[in-house]
Parts: structure tokens; sequence; C-alpha cells
């Protein structure tokens, strides 16, 4: 088994010396026209734990990671990431927080390693300093015999893979993974396993959202259910849920608000 | 001084990233400068074969194959980045967004002097223009005149891409604003090809300056906001 190095970022101490949870939330709502995918989530989330996300379609989990990521603002609601305003400060959370989406974000006509080496300088490598890092991420995730071939000939998995690599060039404190294990053989999926295991003994907090309930649910110290974009069930170690099962406000009524 | 040079590398990183992709994307990128050379061939048939009337059009019609072509080519540099969700990507690197404007900027540029480049001499085969002898000032109006198109198709490319009609959208946005931009690129092409005998090239390549000078901060304070949901 190749090594695997893994990046963290380096912890803030809250005020007067205390840790500040690496993900607070307080009734976050995001709106999309009239239907509102989260409708109001307070959960706080202690540094250091992998929390899994579970739930049907559309129950809200994606749009819970991208708010999370900085990738869209909610509707409503604060969210701070490591005790950051991620609404007020979202340039401070960047790269603390790294989203591993759905779509694999890479350039077609780029090879696997030009891509790659793209993503580090971008998370801040330097040419020099970057390029083993590079080198040990493709290591890892097995894509090394291919790394001089254009990311046009990849398969889904292979896609998958790289992204994956991108996310070990990265410094996490804290790390989104939206579906990680889809698109990936039985290997794949071990090898995704295996990371998130490296990236929790280093201290980082993940959120996972997955459909593969059993596997994740092994995985994590926590699970949270979303249903209707509400909180539906909060179980485990090192997450707080503010307001579980009981839905002040259904889906409908947070939309009236909008309008 | 260390955010400079961490711009500049992630600003040359996009830009090169770009150029490699058009590179070898050859086929978009290759249409794109025979679409503007037959946009050139056919304004020769409809203007009609009186070589004065073709001459005189030349720097005009020059300008507007540059303008079609440039469309195309900034629609393309941001449909790199939608193709597989790079945007959102892009966006949510630890990086200075104005860096990320520069690169994409600086990517386009390239793109449109080479467009320019090429169309050139293009027009002095096609329209009998002589353009040997006013090489230079042609060369800084058309370096000038793909600066600022860049400057301001990164811009509103950014902000068409996440539309459903973008194909669209992008002219129809960005055309009125490069209306200066084209008027002082045609008055210099012609006082350098016309020998400038009113000693007017100067002011007509200054005002491309400026434009582009404003244009660049525009669209670097801009871009960040763009690249937000």
């Amino acid at each position: 088994m190749p090594q695997t190095t893994i990046y963290v970022a380096p912890r803030l101490a809250g005020t007067l010396g205390t840790i500040p949870p690496a993900v607070a939330t307080v009734e976050l709502a995001r709106l999309f026209g009239r239907s509102a995918a989260l409708a109001g989530i307070s959960l706080t989330v202690e540094m250091g734990r992998v929390v899994a996300l579970l739930g049907p379609n559309g129950a809200g989990k994606t749009t819970l990671l991208r708010i999370c990521a900085t990738a869209i603002r909610p509707s409503y609601g604060f969210l701070t990431i490591d005790g950051i305003d991620a609404l007020q400060q979202p340039e401070l959370v960047r790269g603390r927080a790294v989203y591993l989406s759905h779509a694999t974000a890479h350039y077609d006509d780029l090879t696997a390693e030009e891509n790659l080496r793209f993503a580090a300088t971008m998370f801040g490598w330097g040419e020099r300093e970057g390029w083993p890092v590079v080198r040990e991420a493709l290591a890892t995730v097995e894509l090394e015999s291919v790394a001089g071939e254009r990311v046009r000939t990849f398969s889904a998995g292979m896609r998958k893979r790289l992204a994956l690599a991108r996310v070990l060039v990265s410094r996490p404190s804290l790390l989104l993974l939206d579906e990680p294990h889809a698109a990936l053989d039985a290997e794949g999926m071990a090898l995704v396993d295996r990371l998130i295991g490296l990236w929790k003994d280093a201290g980082v907090t993940i959120l996972v959202a997955s459909h593969q309930a059993e596997r994740v649910a092994s995985l994590a110290d926590a699970t949270v259910r979303l249903e209707a974009g509400l909180l539906a069930e909060v179980n485990g170690a090192g997450v707080v849920a503010g307001s579980v099962g009981a839905s002040p406000r259904p889906r409908t009524a947070v939309a009236a608000v909008d309008r | 001084m260390n955010d400079l040079r961490r711009g500049l590398s992630v600003a040359l990183a996009i830009a090169r990233k770009d150029a490699i992709s058009e590179l070898r994307g050859r086929q978009a990128a290759g249409s794109t400068i025979f679409f503007a050379a037959l946009v050139l061939l056919l304004f020769g048939f409809a203007l009609g074969p009186d070589s004065q009337r073709l001459a005189l059009a030349a720097p005009g019609l020059l300008w507007l194959a540059i303008v079609f072509g440039g469309l195309l080519t900034m629609a393309r540099l941001h449909q790199l980045e939608a193709d597989d969700g790079a945007f959102e990507q892009l966006a949510l690197y630890p990086v200075d967004r104005r860096a990320i404007y520069a690169g994409k900027a600086l990517a386009g540029a390239a793109a449109m002097l080479v467009l320019g480049g090429l169309l050139l001499p293009v027009v002095a085969i096609l329209y009998g223009v002589p353009i040997g002898g006013a090489w230079l000032p042609l060369l800084g109006a058309v370096v000038l005149g793909a600066i600022g198109f860049a400057a301001v198709g990164t811009a509103y490319a950014g902000l068409t891409i996440r539309m459903r009609a973008r194909e669209v959208m992008l002219p129809l946005l960005m055309l009125p604003i490069v209306a200066p931009l084209l008027l002082a690129a045609v008055k210099a092409t012609v006082a350098s090809l016309g020998g400038d005998p009113l000693g007017e090239l100067g002011s007509w390549l200054q005002l491309l300056v400026a434009f582009d000078v404003i244009m660049l901060v525009v669209g670097a304070g801009t871009y960040g906001f763009l690249l937000e949901d």
C-alpha cells in the first residue's frame, strides 16, 4: 500500500483558549425558488468528529454541505466553521473547509497530473514542494499509471479517484464529502474508507453524505438523518442538534416567508 | 508582497491551464479562426470587387471579424469551467478572486491576440491592404484591443455562465460595452494604415489604454461577486 501523507490546516483557538465547534449552524435554511431545500437546521459538530449525513433524495444533504463549503449562501440562519463566521468571512473558510462534490470538476483536456498540479497550486503549494505531494496523491488513488493521460478518456470511477486526490493535496480542517463512494468499485470504496480513517486520525472533522447508510455509519461517530430539509434524527457522540424531530416550520411555511 | 506573488502564480496557473486546453482542443480554436476568416471573405463578396472600397472598409471589417471570433473565444474559455462543474470548484479555492479574473483575462487576451494576429494577413490579402509598413502601430492597436475585449469578455462570460441562454446573452450584454473599444480600435487601425497624416493615432491608442485600464479594474472588482451563487 502506498504511503499517504495527510495535510491539515492549523487549528484555530476560540476566545479564551476554548475550542470552537467545527461546524455550528443556527436555523440554517435555503430556498430554491419557492421550495425549501433546507428548512431550518440547528446543528453543532465537535472538532475531529466523523458525522454521517443520511436521508432520502431531496432531503437537503447536498445543500447543507454546499452551504458549509461556502459554495452557496443560506437564505436564513447563521453558520460558523471552526469559530469563523462563514457568511461574513467566507474567504477565511475556503481552504479550511474542503468540498468533494458530485461533479468531479476536472478539465477534460488536461492530464490527470496537470489537473492535480493545478489544484495544488490553487491550494497554495509552491512549484517545487507541490510536486511530491501530487505524485504521492496520484499513487494513493492508484492513478499513477495513467497520470499522463487526458481526463477525457477516464471512466467515472477514475474521475472520482482523481477528485479524491485533489482533496489529498488540500489542507483541510473540515471535509465535506458528498457521496464519496458513488461511482467507485469495491477497491475504490475501501480506499475512501481508509482515507476517511486517516483524515479522522489526523483530527479532521468530516461530514459525509451518503446513501450507503451502513457503510458510513460504521465509520462515523454520529449519524444525522435529514428529511424534507429538517433534522429527523441525531445519534452518537460529538453532535448536538437544536431541534430534532419536531418541525416548527414545515417546508411550505418557510417558503411562504419569502413571498 | 507575498500575496502579490501568490496572486501572480495563481493567475499564471489558470492562464496556463486554459492555454493548454485551447491548444489541445484544436478543433474549437481552429474553427473560430476559420469562422472569422470566412466573415472577412463574405464581407468582401458583399462589398463587391471594387478594390478601393474594399481597402477603405478593411479596418472596420477586420475589427468586426475580431469581435465575432472573440465572442466565441470568450464563451469557450468559460465553457471549460462549466463542463464538469469546475467553476464552483474554482470559486472554492482559497485564492484571491482578482487573481482568478486576471488568469482568465490573460488567457482571453492571449487567444484574442492570436486571432487578431492571424486575421491581419488575411485582411491584407483579401482586401489588398499593404500592412508591411504600418505593422508596429497595427500591432499596438491589436494588442490593446485584445486586452480590452478580454477584460470585458471575461467579466461577462463569468456573469452569463450560469444562464440558460448564455450563447445569446453574452453578445447581447457585451457588444454595447465594447462599442467605444471598437470605435477607437478601428480609428487607430485607419490611422496606422493611412500613415497618420492628422497625427491622431496617439490619441486613439491612449483611449484604448484608458478603456483597458478601466475595464480591468472594474472586471477584477466585480468578478468575485460573479463567482458567488
